[in-house]
């Protein structure tokens, strides 16, 4: 390779592949179908956002992956990799509006190019296609030139406007529901029905801004502050964050309205699913991908002991719960047996079967007299405390809460002793543990068991939500969400796992457009998290330390 | 005890006996049976013929968890910590055998588990302190230079308080300072706590000088037992096993 190629060999090469990942999603129809919402309104669609930023990204990779430090050589890269991208879709534009090629990829539609060249017809259109590249390249490298501080501002400040933008509509509600003047007009000023206003955008990014640069420069000096703090008042400080938080979360579904508590029962469901399947995931070390047997049969057992359509137990929702949650124990230690002796992929492959097994046992016509087959059972009663029906979503939040509580409590309990302990130790080196005198059958057993009761107390709570349980609902992808959540919110992390559960059950709520590529997003995002960031969002402190500290102190182990 | 894996016979009719409180060294080519013999003896593998007697008791065919519980602690050739666990919970798991706390007592925060897990922890801190790792016991165990995981590993092992210690190649991999540390630590856990040794080597120096007893293994038998001094000199084992380029000579 001559000098000269080597030189532009990365930014062609990431060119490339950002060109394909935008045409990908393109043809997918992502950007179509994003494109009807707006981030600014107006302005930005976000489906432009989403092509936008992946092609900064990619033009920013090739920069910083220049072989020769030299800053207009890398500069020259990001303009190049840009330009690739666009190019990619300038001739994916010239072919589709030639030929028909709508029968090969569905997404190809003359929508799909009018985003991409703007609305703006013929030969005009490729050019502002091909300069918009130049410019997302030009853009990424200079952010690659600028220094710290001023690269993390800009990138901070057009997160914040995406953000914001994206969560319109979990935003403006909350603020319309005070009512009050002075908010009214300030939610009118930021937001439209349909994403950011230019000016909300401006002044955000302003706000931000002010913001960011008092935090930065004052920043050492409130850590010193804090950390110089006698103990005393540092545990204070730290009890009067736990009961502001406590506030806002008793207070929260007063400003939601009907939508968002839905979101955010949902949400709390999968929170108790992944605290759930943290205990059996990322303390124990067992890969369950089955997890959703647990919730079906803690729905299931409420459906059959409080709804007159089966049997006629007539209990009521607490009298059901405990016996739901002693079930999806006793399940759990059915699933442990057999699979004592199995380890990573095929405990993943027979837990998956065992999740099945449930759903096709619950749909089956033979169990039909019992279970209800594929009419399910309806006619479940809501939770009734002391008189006060639980009907509303608000209601059930307070319930899921109380849940949430329990098992973190539990969950932290567990972890600082023995159990917890020996459940690490049998996730490190199950062989070691063993001779460290740990009973690997009754720690599994265990383990599948607080897992099962857990899932099966969501399961419970679900069931009497809804008002009716079907087969349909507990299909593989519970299970593969709950673990998508413990992975991407950071494994073993409580904190983690309600970031995740919160990202990627209430995004989808949110975002409409997200529901159709959920799976995509999905894996998208799992890829990413592995790539760049294997702890997850919110990681334990130590598990930071796991993936990137390889460098410090730690001289090579002996395999 | 005889060991057979498929037509591989690992261990061939061996005899063994091992004297309380003594260091009693086990020495052989690569490939002897020297891991698998203490593989059969914590209960990792289960000797096709034969007898292990400890105390006075049957231990064959008991489950390693079993095992632990009759006194009986190793540690491993290649180091085995559980990597992403701080030393002090490394060494918390080795004294697991002698906590009874279940699943409530953590919960319902019952004083009893509190007492005793407070115990553990003092037990813990004060045996990496008797490794001279005191004030690290919040890394995570994979950070650790080689020669502190060495020592954190035989904190773990007598963290179970046994009575036999099964070190497997203690000394692998250390210069001549840290190794001559271990052979003190060694001869100072049996003086002081009384423990019953049995030491995989391969460095004569630390053979010839700490140890009461010497076996020589090959392919699986036993070929010679004695003395250091004896064995130093027996034909046979020169033969099979010294001048094979190990460091040899002792002083």
């Amino acid at each position: 390779m001559t000098k000269a190629q080597s030189l532009w060999n990365q930014g062609v090469k990431i060119g490339a592949i950002g060109g394909v990942s935008v045409l990908i999603i393109s043809l997918v129809g992502m950007v179509e179908s994003f494109g009807k919402r707006d981030i600014i309104a107006g302005v930005l669609p976000m489906g432009v956002a989403i092509a936008l930023i992946i092609s900064i990204l990619a033009a920013y990779m090739a920069a910083k992956k220049t072989p020769i430090s030299e800053k207009s050589i890398q500069f020259a890269n990001a303009v190049v990799s840009g330009l690739v991208i666009s190019g990619f879709l300038a001739v994916f534009v010239m072919i589709g509006r030639s030929f028909n090629i709508r029968e090969m990829f569905v997404g190809a539609s003359p929508v799909l190019y009018n985003i991409l060249t703007g609305g703006v017809a013929g030969a005009g259109g490729i050019f502002l296609l091909l300069l918009t590249g130049v410019l997302c390249g030009a853009f990424a490298g200079i952010l690659y030139m600028l220094r710290d501080l001023p690269r993390k501002l800009t990138v901070n400040a057009l997160l914040t406007i995406f953000i914001l933008g994206l969560l319109q509509e979990l935003i403006l509600p909350i603020l319309k529901a005070w009512d009050i003047g002075m908010i009214n007009y300030l939610a009118g000023l930021f937001y439209t029905l349909n994403g950011l206003t230019p000016v909300g955008a401006i002044l955000s990014v302003v706000i931000f801004c002010v913001l960011y640069l008092l935090w930065n420069a004052n920043q050492g000096a409130v850590k010193s502050k804090y950390a110089a703090l006698p103990k005393e008042a540092r545990k204070k400080s730290q009890i009067a964050a736990l009961i502001v938080l406590a506030v806002i979360l008793i207070v929260l579904p007063q400003f939601l309205g009907l939508f968002l508590s839905e979101v955010i029962t949902i949400v709390g469901l999968y929170v108790l699913l992944g605290l759930g399947l943290n205990i059996v995931v990322g303390y124990a070390g067992l890969l369950d991908l089955g997890y959703v047997a647990f919730f079906a049969i803690g729905s299931y057992v409420v459906a059959l002991l409080t709804s007159p359509q089966i049997f006629a137990f007539g209990l009521n929702f607490w009298q059901a719960l405990p016996i739901a949650v002693i079930c999806g124990i006793l399940a759990g230690v059915m699933l442990g047996i057999p699979v004592l002796k199995m380890r990573g992929d095929y405990l993943a492959i027979a837990t998956l079967g065992f999740g099945e097994i449930i759903r096709i046992l619950v749909l089956s016509d033979f169990l039909r007299p019992w279970l209800g087959g594929a009419q399910g059972i309806g006619s479940i009663p809501n939770p009734n405390l002391f008189g006060f029906q639980m009907v509303k979503p608000q209601h059930i939040y307070y319930l899921l809460l109380a849940g949430i509580i329990l098992v973190i409590f539990i969950s932290l309990r567990l972890k600082k002793s023995k159990i917890g302990r020996a459940w690490m130790a049998m996730r490190e080196d199950e062989d070691v543990a063993q001779a460290m005198g740990i009973n690997l059958v009754a720690t599994k057993l265990l383990a599948f068991a607080t897992g099962a009761g857990f899932s099966a107390l969501s399961g419970a709570i679900f069931a009497s939500k809804i008002g009716s349980v079907y087969p349909h609902s507990f299909n593989v992808f519970i299970s593969i969400n709950v673990v998508c959540i413990v992975i991407i919110g950071g494994i073993g992390s409580l904190p983690g796992i309600v970031v995740g559960a919160a990202v990627l059950m209430g995004l989808p709520e949110l975002l409409r457009e997200f529901a159709e590529y959920r799976m995509f997003v999905y894996g998208v995002a799992l890829v990413i998290v592995m790539l760049l960031r294997p702890e997850g969002l919110l990681p334990e402190a130590r598990h930071k330390m796991e993936f990137h500290d390889e460098t410090e102190a730690g001289a090579k182990t002996v395999a | 005890m005889t060991k057979r894996f498929g037509g591989l016979v690992a261990l061939n009719a061996l005899n063994i006996n091992v004297k309380e409180k003594s260091i009693h060294s086990i020495i052989g080519p690569n490939g002897a049976g020297k891991t698998t013999f203490f593989n059969c003896l914590t209960g990792f593998y289960r000797p096709e013929e034969g007898e292990v007697m400890f105390n006075g008791q049957s231990i064959v065919g008991l489950s390693p968890d079993r095992i632990v519980h009759k006194g009986i602690s190793r540690t491993y050739q290649n180091i085995r910590l559980f990597p992403n666990l701080t030393a002090l919970e490394n060494v918390m798991v080795g004294y697991h055998v002698h906590l009874k706390s279940g699943f409530f007592g953590p919960i319902l925060g019952l004083k009893k588990t509190k007492m005793e897990e407070e115990k553990a922890r003092q037990i813990a801190l004060d045996l990496l302190k008797y490794v001279n790792m005191e004030g690290r016991e919040d890394t995570l165990a994979k950070n650790f230079p080689y020669g502190e995981q060495r020592r954190l590993e035989m904190a773990r092992a007598l963290a179970s308080q046994p009575k036999l210690l099964l070190l497997d190649e203690p000394t692998a991999g250390m210069n001549p300072k840290e190794t001559q540390d271990m052979m003190d630590f060694i001869q100072h856990m049996r003086g002081e706590l009384g423990i019953t040794i049995i030491l995989i080597e391969h460095q004569m120096r630390v053979v010839m000088n700490i140890s009461d007893i010497v076996t020589v293994f090959d392919y699986g038998k036993m070929i010679a037992e004695g003395l250091p001094e004896e064995i130093k000199n027996n034909k046979t084992v020169i033969e099979a096993y010294l001048g094979t380029g190990e460091a040899a000579d002792s002083h």
